[in-house]
């Protein structure tokens, strides 16, 4: 095994992967415990029309993906803040408008591009230098402003009234939040795909939630496991020949479940029973 | 009379359409503790969000803290302690009862800034007042009712704030643990000097213990000593066929809606 890692393509494969497992699952703790599920969901389905959009005009992917995801977290936002329509809804309505937008995207290229289906399935193994560079940058700013507005990050999320009526700018930190999503999903994309990244935010964090009661340590269990799952599922991916995304994503699942039956708040609450 | 920390004069609130609070003129001295009593739908939840900063007066003016509400800053927000409704909090948020009352700082630090010992010490203090130091360890969601709502007033000292809103505090809790919360509200109120307004539903309870009782159906009914507002006549206005008086000094009110 030791030997694949004298592979540049394995090397960069393996770093964007923790990177991508450290952010998602970082992030996937504010989303779970601010109830954003679903949002995250329908940013990824943006992001990847924003990249079929790129592909059929001839821009870079990454650049219309930050725009389509962005526009779709902040309109989100805004419909929740009014309290207009149900926010499944609204989402439902956009996830299925930007997918239907990609199809349209994919339907008037000409020609079959595998690269952009990458984006859909996800191909970590195929990661370039430059993407990496992209894939790092992005991670520094997003775990760098999660580190420098955690406190703030953590009362919207327990409980957004209460931290404006205490003094946080909470409406400023939730659409900052938005943002950090729709970022944290245009990162992921070429690692894991738009189908399954939503996957590498929820589980790692959800996991996380089945074994503490405070916030810290759920956020660094749901890194750790966050980025093992992601390393650990490249390398089956390519020990066994298996698709880079759902093995990484059927690893956390089965993670997800071993710690649901182990749950000490679980077990708990049956002994209190 | 002490200076006024919480001034309505003739402030209308709502929303585009609907009035939820109309012509409210009422000062609230400095070191007051006030109940605010009304049915269901009477507006006493957006009195709370007003004084809060969350809604502008349509009509009229409110200053709180010698500032117009509608601009509060978070600085002036940081000095409001506010307990929202029961059931708008997840219990089960993973959360230490600790890093809950540290929650009460984070406004008073502002961005950027990390907690320090000392405020670490304010948090701890606050759990002192209310009996829970001892749990700061524990799981929010492991703790009774009674605890949390302990927990969540401990949340608002750690504010160190000058006013207290509390918006329905005993609610949900069985009756041992509504007298305990309100004896720790009316003591804090004692010791600290601290301006609080309280919504309840529960006027038995908090009769003998407020300055002054304020009675709202959309509009200012009544404002005044408890045995002042609490007349059968002015209860039975407002009230109407969910009000029973099962003797002269006895007061019950059945909120129908509630149940």
């Amino acid at each position: 095994m030791l030997e694949l890692l004298a592979y540049d393509f394995m090397q960069r494969s393996l770093l964007a992967a923790a990177l991508v497992g450290a952010v998602c699952s970082v992030i996937g703790v504010f989303v779970v415990l601010r109830g954003l599920a679903f949002a995250g969901a329908g940013t990824a389905h943006a992001a990847f029309a924003g990249v079929t959009l790129a592909y059929l005009v001839g821009l870079p992917p990454l650049s219309l993906a930050i725009v389509f995801g962005l526009a779709t977290v902040w309109i989100t936002g805004w419909v929740e803040e009014k309290g207009r329509m149900k926010l499944d809804v609204s989402i439902g309505i956009l996830y299925t408008a930007t997918m239907a937008l990609a199809i349209l995207f994919l339907g008037l290229m000409k020609t079959y591009n595998p690269e952009v289906y990458g984006y859909l399935f996800g191909s970590v193994l195929s990661v370039t230098t430059d993407e990496l560079m992209i894939i790092g940058g992005l991670s520094v700013v997003v775990l760098g402003t999660i580190l420098l507005l955690s406190k703030e990050l953590y009362f919207i999320a327990f409980d957004q009234e209460m931290a404006a009526a205490s003094g946080v700018p909470a409406r400023q930190i939730f659409y900052l939040l938005l943002t950090l999503v729709a970022l944290t999903v245009v990162i992921s994309l070429k690692t894991v795909g738009a189908i399954l990244v939503f996957a590498m935010i929820l589980i790692p964090a959800s996991t996380a939630y089945q074994l503490t009661h405070s916030l810290t340590q759920m956020t660094l269990y749901s890194m750790l496991i966050g980025v093992f799952c992601a390393v650990s599922g490249v390398l089956l991916s390519y020990a066994f020949d298996l698709p880079s995304g759902p093995s990484i994503v059927l690893l956390a699942t089965s993670l997800f479940f071993l710690a649901v039956c182990c749950s000490p708040k679980r077990l708990h609450r049956i002994q209190r029973a | 009379m002490t200076h006024p920390i919480i001034r309505f004069d003739h402030a209308t609130f709502g929303f585009p359409g609907i009035v939820a609070l109309e012509d409210i003129t009422l000062t609230i001295p400095e070191s007051e503790f006030v109940g605010v009593i009304g049915p269901n739908g009477s507006g006493k939840t957006t009195l709370c969000r007003a004084v809060l900063g969350l809604m502008a007066p349509l009509r009229g003016t409110l200053r709180v803290l010698d500032c117009a509400c509608e601009e509060l800053r978070c600085h002036h927000r940081a000095l409001i302690g506010y307990l929202p409704q029961k059931g708008m909090i997840d219990r089960n948020f993973p959360v230490t009862v600790l890093e809950a009352v540290m929650m009460g700082r984070y406004g008073a630090l502002g961005l950027f800034r990390r907690p320090t010992q000392k405020d670490r010490d304010i948090a701890r203090q606050a759990l002192t007042q209310v009996g829970m130091d001892h749990h700061r360890d524990s799981a929010l969601g492991a703790l009774s009712g009674g605890q949390q709502q302990r927990v969540f007033i401990a949340r608002a000292l750690a504010q160190q704030p000058r006013i207290l809103l509390l918006d329905e505090p005993t609610t949900g809790l069985d009756l041992t643990a509504q007298h305990s919360v309100v004896e720790l509200i009316q003591q804090l109120h004692r010791e600290l000097k601290l301006t609080i307004l309280m919504i309840t539903h529960d006027i038995n309870m908090i009769r003998s213990r407020v300055d002054r009782l304020v009675l709202l159906k959309t509009k200012l009914f009544a404002a005044g000593p408890p045995q002042e507002v609490l007349k059968p006549d002015i209860l039975s206005q407002v009230y109407g066929k969910e009000l029973v008086i099962t003797d002269k000094d006895f007061v019950i009110v059945e909120d129908y809606h509630h149940h």
